[in-house]
């Protein structure tokens, strides 16, 4: 048997918070009386949340990482955005004579824990499907808008790859349409029509609502159903436990995301009476 | 002065075919004794309490540094400086100035590194784990981390550090440093021993993967799947003969995969952030996983040695400093996260 | 393709592809006999599409033999022999590169002249930096991204 060559994690804390060591402790979210934390920012920030493997975890780095991760969004707006909103994002470009370069395009996918949280836009371009990945935090990225902000019905869109072009073509000049305050993010019910096979994946095995009846021959949906997650799979407590942060977790991230939402938040605001300002000079 | 050198002893094992030497480079000595289970809660925490006290309080626990400094020297080309003991905190991205993003690795500076003991290259040389090779250039710096309850360990090891006036430790380990470089016993090490654009060398142990066969240990092929193949699918296959009888020395074979000291040379310490000791190297690969121990020491690469710019002798200390320490220092190239962001119009590299 | 003919042939096109391997492209780099598409209006890049017959590459200007964007190959268009720029890959690529649909090449000449006058889809702005014949085709695009 291979031997642990490393302390668990709750041994090292063990020892920072040792009397015997004048260790500074990592500082926890104050307690709000009043405020409750909204429940849905696991989803608004899913990249705050830590990694869900247990020993790669470490109470030091996650906040070194989350202050960064801070600091970064007082200079620049990370607005909200799900799979499925339409978004625009502009990069600094050396090779462009601007030194700015700009794409538009349908956000299919996101993912990635803290400082390497990224996203991945899709369009298409004179008749050519064009993906581009950008990570939320890298200082290359200028602005970062979410034009249409809404859901679509599964957790990732890389069918748009196997269906016609109209399902991902954007206009470059798509004028950001704002929802109104305090409405819930609509859902797009949109079930795409994707193009006859061959595909690059075997969409009918995964479990897609958000594609149109494939209409393939039965075959291929009883090979779908031997490689499905068993029924019983679902209910299986501890696989669920360790592919997720706990609530405890959560609530203590989000609590503290919460309150240093506040300033980001006024930073924001702030930095866009001030570039209105200048578009009025 | 009662001597710790029994804790390190000479240790050779087999790498690839050649014989390698190398010290003995962290210990642990958990010599437990047996908890006492008729104490009563009261007691309990009334021995909690003494043993706090014991440090700060007691005389034979005084710190030698209340004795005044030792002469500090100059650094030369030559100067070998103590190293600390730090643990491996997982691996963060940052950003250069120029756009690029660089994976860098945190490392923990335990607050609590002390200098255990120093002997100088004299009595150094008499002692078990010296290599003739080291004539009387080095000494040797013991190092601890990990302040921990004494009554966890027995008496011969808790007197060790009675000299030094700290607590127990639970890891030691040991730096050949030059007779310039010398230390006094209880100075504290941290995450200022180094700065910003230094050069660093880590050692620590790989990934333990336990007994393994030739296909992940080496990479090797294996046999045919089909053809005929039964029970050889992940096998070595031939290994020698014909001409000479005998296996090859250092012939790759299965055998137990990692948990070896490992080290990499000339990493650059990208960042530091003092309130927590964490310096922030360049490069994804310090063996080990998240929270082993590791030995970072000043590199032995010759041309990534600052001698113009020498770091501080033989380590750093708070009054050095003439300002507050700030809470982060950043190499040059790094970018910050609280600058405005990188538009790469003027002047990149 | 009309979607109605692509319906009519769609038992045919099922047929063809249930063989015993999978047919799907997991990895999709661009070795010898990748399949190309040429974005650049040649007459040679027109006929081989038109044609359904793409360009195969015969041979990777690289010492590793895999191609990436702005590598120079050989490929084989209509019974010719002609050199080409990758211009556009299908792979997955690092943060801030464009991945496309299509693994598109541009032919050129021996000299490094390009064949075509024109290329009518978007390019990786990367390209831009790179030194060499290439220079010569970054003029033909209307668009980077």
């Amino acid at each position: 048997m291979p031997k642990r060559l490393s302390l668990k994690p709750e041994e090292v804390e063990k020892y920072r918070k040792s009397k015997l060591i004048d260790h500074p402790d990592v500082p926890v979210a104050e307690k709000t009386q009043r405020e409750t934390v909204p429940a849905d920012y696991r989803f608004v920030f899913p990249e705050f949340l830590p990694d869900p493997e247990y020993d790669r975890r470490d109470r030091v780095r996650e906040r070194l990482e989350r202050d960064d991760m801070y600091r970064r969004r007082m200079v620049i707006e990370i607005p909200e955005f799900y799979v499925g909103s339409i978004m625009a994002v502009t990069i600094a470009d050396e090779q462009t004579p601007s030194k700015e370069s700009r794409f538009v395009g349908i956000c299919i996918d996101r993912g990635g824990i803290g400082l390497r949280a990224f996203f991945i836009l899709r369009n298409v371009v004179d008749g050519l499907g064009v993906e581009i990945m950008y990570e939320m935090y890298d200082p290359t990225v200028l602005s970062i808008e979410t034009l249409l902000l809404e859901k679509r019905l599964d957790n990732h869109l890389y069918y748009l790859r196997d269906a016609p072009p109209e399902y991902s073509t954007f206009s470059f000049d798509t004028e950001a349409i704002p929802i109104p305050k305090g409405t819930a993010i609509p859902v797009n019910p949109l079930k795409v029509k994707l193009n006859p096979r061959p595909w690059l994946e075997r969409w009918e095995r995964q479990d897609l609502k958000g594609i149109q009846e494939l209409n393939l021959p039965q075959k291929f949906y009883d090979r779908a159903e031997i490689h499905a997650e068993k029924p019983w799979q679902k209910h299986d407590l501890m696989k669920q436990y360790r592919s997720n942060i706990n609530a405890d977790d959560t609530e203590q991230v989000m609590k503290e995301v919460h309150q240093r939402k506040k300033a980001i938040d006024r930073e924001n605001t702030r930095r866009r009476k001030e570039a209105i300002f200048k578009n009025k000079k | 002065m009662k001597t710790i050198c029994f804790l390190f002893s000479p240790v050779t094992h087999q790498i690839r075919g050649k014989k390698v030497h190398t010290a003995l480079k962290v210990t642990t000595q958990a010599l437990a004794t047996t908890k006492d289970k008729s104490l009563t809660k009261e007691n309990q925490e009334f021995l909690d309490n003494v043993v706090n006290d014991l440090y700060a309080n007691q005389p034979e626990y005084r710190s030698p540094l209340a004795d005044g400094p030792w002469k500090r020297n100059v650094y030369t080309k030559r100067t070998l400086r103590t190293g600390v003991l730090a643990i491996k905190l997982g691996n963060l991205p940052q950003w250069s100035k120029d756009g690029k993003k660089i994976t860098t690795t945190l490392l923990q500076v335990i607050v609590d590194n002390h200098v255990i003991r120093y002997y100088s290259p004299e009595v150094f040389k008499t002692q078990a784990g010296w290599l003739p090779r080291w004539s009387d250039k080095y000494g040797s710096v013991v190092v601890g981390a990990l302040s921990t309850d004494p009554r966890k360990y027995n008496e011969q090891y808790n007197e060790q550090f009675l000299e030094a006036g700290v607590p127990p430790k639970r890891k030691l380990t040991r730096f050949l440093v030059t007779q310039d470089a010398a230390i006094q016993p209880g100075t504290p090490l941290n995450a200022m021993h180094f700065r910003p654009g230094d050069f660093v060398d880590c050692s620590a142990k790989t990934i333990h993967h336990g007994f393994q066969g030739a296909v992940k240990r080496w990479g090797f092929k294996g046999l045919p799947k089909t053809h005929g193949t039964t029970k050889k699918h992940r096998s070595v296959g031939g290994i020698g003969g014909k001409t000479i009888v005998s296996v090859w020395k250092g012939k790759k074979m299965p055998g137990v995969m990692g948990g070896k000291w490992r080290t990499l040379k000339g990493l650059k310490i990208l960042r530091i952030n003092t309130k927590y000791n964490v310096l922030y190297v360049k490069g994804q690969n310090i063996p080990g996983e998240t929270h082993t121990f590791v030995r970072i020491n000043d590199t032995v690469l010759p041309l990534r040695r600052k001698t113009e710019n020498p770091p501080p002798m033989p380590t750093w200390y708070p009054e050095d400093e003439s300002e507050q320490l700030a809470e982060e220092y950043f190499d040059e190239d790094l970018f910050q996260f609280t600058n405005e962001s990188l538009d790469l119009k003027t002047g990149t590299k | 393709m009309n979607m109605n003919v692509v319906r009519s042939i769609q038992p045919v096109v099922n047929s063809i592809s249930s063989r015993l391997f999978s047919t799907s492209t997991c990895l999709q780099e661009i070795r010898k006999m990748a399949r190309m598409r040429v974005v650049d209006n040649s007459s040679l890049g027109k006929a081989a599409r038109v044609s359904g017959q793409p360009a195969r590459v015969i041979h990777v200007y690289t010492k590793n033999g895999v191609a990436t964007l702005g590598d120079k190959v050989l490929v084989a268009v209509k019974g010719q022999k002609k050199k080409a720029f990758i211009v556009g890959v299908k792979q997955k690529q690092k943060a801030k590169i464009p991945r496309f649909d299509t693994n598109n090449i541009v032919l050129i000449e021996d000299n490094g002249a390009p064949i075509g006058n024109k290329i009518t889809v978007p390019l990786p702005s990367l390209l831009r930096k790179k030194e060499g014949d290439i220079t010569k085709v970054m003029p033909l695009a209307n668009r980077f991204v």
